[in-house]
């Protein structure tokens, strides 16, 4: 206690401190996260600009060359059906930001209002929304992913066709389309709960000072404090809970498409692809390790990067 | 001091040194201290917060954190340097000789181990007793610093006893092993005033009664004052005056011990009186001036304290009050 | 004491409920109707026979109102019926009692290869902060949780029928004292191993700071006491609070592990269930996972006192 009264003032730096800019310099020493950051940064390349990068198309079959191993013509061989493994790791890379991206979103948009109105209006919507975090919470993911997938599917695929019974619009007859929405809305689904658990701490905590109180009890509306106090304070640990969201996002894609109730078949998602890996690895050990490296890979990145943003954001145990 | 009571120093720390690793380097946050205890004195310890009381008195027991480094000087203790000695002997030390009493009794003592265990361990780890014999004498030590039903209490945790309870129970782990020497870091500073009062009375008592040294590091003049035989007064990680209580109170010498002196309220003062205090704040470690660490704030800066370091030199005749100020020197001289 | 587990466990009731609620709902209202599932499997006569279903309809009770069928599936599986699966037909009841054994035996070596692997580095990397041993530690760590069970399990399989070409494929189920547990049982501790390695490092350093330590050490008490005594006991308490979050990790690698290793346990049987949509498999095996989970929990909440005397006094708000 008294080391820390002593001197508070080594290390700190004499113009204004600059909550950004230290963590920047912070992130910037911890070389797990550079590491972590570059990957990410080039997986999110690949992922928009990949199917403009690949030399084949994802679908294009080769039945002439079937399961080829590694070559200069196909980076990460062929498949049983002659695709290029490269042209489809580089696809799903693009099926796994595009569902990590929406799905953290949507679980950071259900999240953080939940967990504003339990902060802000207390019981007894604190109570239920609590209640119901907890719940998901101590519920398996998986296991929970996988009934609210089970269930949603006929409801989905109904809506569609009548949907498209409807407006004749051919978006709707395109059952990639059930896949993804499935896979957005279970995941999401399971996702809230550390977000509304952040932002309620957080609008408690910034509640309870006084000179919040005071500028209630002066008619400061919610709006204002929410958008003045809690979002900047609360920023920091939501980007650290972002950034591992993310992460869990693209592996618990993978993991449901392996599992066969993800995305489907043709479109390729790194899951599905090990899933089809795994029956012939014995004879073709690239189709197995290609798209599980790249996924190892870009999970690692993202737990690299959380964590070394956490270090960097929340520099309370680092001295 | 002369020659032949350097014989009776228990405690002799001579050029000791601490650096802090920070973000820019390292800074000097205890700058070439010397001071001594002799036997069975009461050596009081004051500055202000930041100061580096408590800093020089972990690095004597080598308790730093990590990032907090001893960089020269020695510190004999009872003849044996402790900054060379290996950690083995250093741990017997440690709490066996050298006993310590912490400022916050809540975070010092662990709150999930039961208060007759923490008194027991240094029993058992300096003394080798078993474990009743142990919880006989955490008894006794709970009895001789004033705790009500001794027997009882051996089996509370820290958060079921009060604030001068607590105190008590870390006065009693600091006494456990018959310690040569007491530090008593700012004891009584989380604690209320009446507490404070008995506090005192008892280490007090119990100095008489068990014939030990004891520093007791404060920020608090006025209760130094019915308590210490000898004062050393610290400003930013230096030595500024060392006197016998009396000396000091009577004579203060050094600009900054006089601030500090002049800033305790007395009941003679006037009560519409304004408290006089320094102006300024001490210089932050690593960005200390030049010269005297004290010339931006002292009302008496002379362009050599802004230069030179004073030295800590003799103002009485009989040398037992000293004090590091060039204008206090050149005043001496002149007289 | 016992009015405090008792207190938990009426707290912990309804939350169960709710939980089955839920989960039930969505099969419900999802899945649609079950005897229209049974027949669209086997189309025969009946599928088109409309008077034929509702009347079976009606002897199974499934014309009553949903909390009416939620009352008599939450009654049934008091008894320990769970209904019957819709592909085998056999009693899902059944169907669990055989695999269970195996998941909980799994689940418990790995609760405790975890406690015994991961606590002790956790320390070693948190006593080494910020040297090699640290970095290596927490970089293992890091990376044993980001890898996924069906990429580790498949590599590892590999690469052990490579280096050993003599060992038993590790593929089956012997017991726990076979063999080719343990592989499976590595993989599916992998995740939690990572956790609370984190957990425990994060809990030291924590301490490390903390004034007591320092006392003990100025007490002259042994660095290796210090560790055991003082800083080991104070960070078991969030440690063990994590019991749930690794049970959640268990049952989800569970599902991946036994798939890929070829265990007869309540995971695969999920996984065999959700390619089939057999629902009431698939609400059984949640419920399971569920309560297993719900259960740590509750354990966590009843052994929190005993860790943390200070919890006895209200001050659970830590």
């Amino acid at each position: 206690m008294t080391l820390v009264e002593t001197n508070p003032a080594v290390g700190e730096e004499d113009r204004p401190v600059n909550l950004w800019r230290d963590a920047w310099h912070r992130l910037k020493r911890n070389k797990l996260a550079i590491f972590g950051l570059g990957i990410v940064v080039l997986l999110a390349f690949v992922a928009i600009f990949g199917p403009y990068l690949t030399p084949h198309d994802f679908l294009s079959q080769d039945l002439q060359a079937r399961n080829q191993a590694p070559s200069l013509a196909h980076l990460f061989g062929t498949d049983d059906l002659g695709r290029d493994v490269f042209s489809r790791v580089v696809y799903g890379t693009r099926t796994a930001f595009l569902v990590a991206i929406v799905v953290t979103a949507i679980a950071l948009l259900i999240g953080t209002t939940l967990g504003a109105v339990a902060g802000f209006f207390g019981d007894p919507y604190d109570r239920v929304i609590m209640w119901l975090t907890d719940m998901t919470m101590s519920v398996p993911n998986l296991l929970l992913v996988v009934v609210i997938n089970a269930s949603l599917k006929t409801p989905i695929a109904r809506w569609m066709e009548t949907q498209y019974m409807a407006t004749l619009n051919p978006f709707y007859r395109e059952t990639i389309w059930i896949d993804f929405f499935l896979v957005f809305g279970s995941m999401a689904m399971i996702s809230w709960p550390p977000y509304a658990r952040l932002v309620r701490a957080q609008v408690l905590s910034i509640r309870s000072r006084p000179y919040i109180t005071a500028a209630m009890a002066l008619g400061l509306s919610n709006r204002i404090i929410m958008m003045r106090y809690v979002v900047p304070n609360a920023l920091g640990p939501l980007i650290v809970s972002v950034s591992a969201g993310l992460g869990t996002a693209m592996v618990l894609e993978s993991a449901f498409s392996f599992l066969g109730v993800g995305v489907n078949p043709p479109t390729p998602s790194w899951g599905n692809m090990i899933s089809d890996g795994l029956r012939v690895w014995q004879h073709h050990p690239h189709l197995l390790a290609a798209p599980a490296a790249v996924l190892g890979l870009a999970s690692v990145a993202f737990s690299f990067l959380g964590d070394g943003l956490n270090d960097a954001l929340n520099p309370r145990g680092t001295k | 001091m002369t020659a032949q009571d350097t014989k009776e120093r228990l405690l002799d720390v001579k050029g000791l040194t601490v650096e802090i690793d920070g973000r820019r380097g390292p800074a000097v946050v205890v700058d070439g201290i010397d001071l001594h205890v002799t036997k069975g004195e009461t050596l009081g310890v004051v500055g202000e917060s930041g100061c580096g009381k408590s800093l020089t008195m972990l690095s004597l027991m080598r308790l730093l954190p990590n990032k907090i480094k001893v960089t020269s000087g020695s510190a004999d203790f009872d003849g044996q340097d402790l900054q060379k000695m290996s950690a083995r002997a250093l741990r017997k030390v440690r709490g066996g000789e050298i006993g310590f009493v912490f400022q916050d009794p809540m975070t010092s003592l662990n709150p999930v181990m039961r208060v007759g265990d923490q008194i027991c361990e240094p029993l058992l780890y300096h003394r080798g007793m078993s474990r009743q014999d142990a919880r006989k004498r955490a008894v006794e030590l709970l009895r001789l610093v004033g705790i009500p039903g001794p027997e009882e209490r051996l089996n509370a945790y820290p958060h079921e006893l009060s604030g001068g309870m607590r105190q008590r129970v870390m006065i009693a782990i600091g006494l456990a092993c018959d310690p040569k020497l007491l530090i008593a870091d700012e004891p009584t500073t989380a604690l209320d005033v009446t507490i404070q009062a008995q506090i005192v009375d008892l280490v007090k008592q119990l100095r008489s009664k068990l014939g030990m040294s004891v520093v007791w590091i404060t920020h608090d003049l006025a209760l130094i004052a019915g308590l210490a035989d000898r004062v050393v007064v610290l400003y930013a990680g230096t030595v500024v005056e060392d006197a016998p209580v009396d000396a000091l109170f009577a004579n203060p010498s050094h600009p900054y011990t006089r601030g500090l002196l002049a800033s305790i309220p007395t009941l003679s003062d006037a009560p519409a009186a304004r408290l006089s205090s320094i102006g300024g704040t001490p210089p932050e470690p690593g960005r200390r001036p030049p010269g005297c660490p004290f010339a931006p704030r002292c009302p008496l800066a002379m362009d050599i304290c802004r230069r030179d370091v004073p030295k800590l030199e003799p103002i009485s005749s009989e040398g037992s009050h000293r004090a590091a100020c060039f204008a206090v020197q050149k005043a001496l001289k002149a007289a | 004491m016992l009015r405090y587990v008792a207190t938990r466990f009426a707290i912990w009731i309804p939350s169960v409920l709710l939980v089955m609620l839920a989960v039930y709902a969505l099969a419900f209202y999802g899945a649609g109707d079950p005897i229209k599932l049974i027949f669209l499997r086997a189309p025969g006569d009946v599928a088109y026979n409309p008077q034929r279903i509702e009347a079976i309809r009606e002897s199974a009770g499934l014309n009553k109102p949903f909390i009416e069928q939620f009352g008599y599936y939450v009654w049934n599986l008091l008894q320990g019926k769970f209904g019957n699966s819709l592909t085998s037909g056999r009693s899902v009841w059944a169907l669990v009692k055989a695999a269970a054994p195996v998941s909980f035996q799994l689940a418990l070596c790995s609760i405790v290869l975890t406690a015994v692997v991961a606590i002790p580095l956790g320390m070693i990397a948190a006593l080494n902060q910020n040297t090699r041993t640290d970095y290596a530690i927490l970089g293992s760590a890091l990376f044993l949780w980001a890898i996924p069970a069906y990429v580790a399990g498949p590599l590892l399989m590999v690469a052990l029928i490579v280096l050993f070409p003599g060992a038993k494929v590790p593929y089956g189920w012997g017991g726990v004292f076979d063999m080719r547990i343990l592989l499976p049982l590595f993989v599916l501790s992998f995740q939690p191993i990572a956790l609370i390695i984190r957990q425990t490092r994060a809990a030291v350093i924590e301490v490390l700071s903390e004034d007591f330590v320092r006392t003990a050490r100025a007490k002259g008490v042994p660095e290796m006491m210090v560790a055991l005594r003082h800083i080991l006991r104070p960070v078991l308490t969030p440690v063990v609070t994590q019991l749930g979050l690794i049970m959640i990790t268990i049952v989800n690698g569970a599902i991946f592990v036994e798939l890929v290793f070829g265990l007869p346990g309540l995971g695969r049987l999920t996984v065999q269930a959700l390619i089939n949509s057999d629902y009431p498999v698939i609400l059984a095996v949640t419920l399971i996972g569920s309560f297993l989970v719900m259960i740590s929990n509750l354990l966590v909440d009843i052994l929190y006192p005993l860790l943390d005397p200070r919890a006895n006094d209200s001050k659970r708000s830590r």
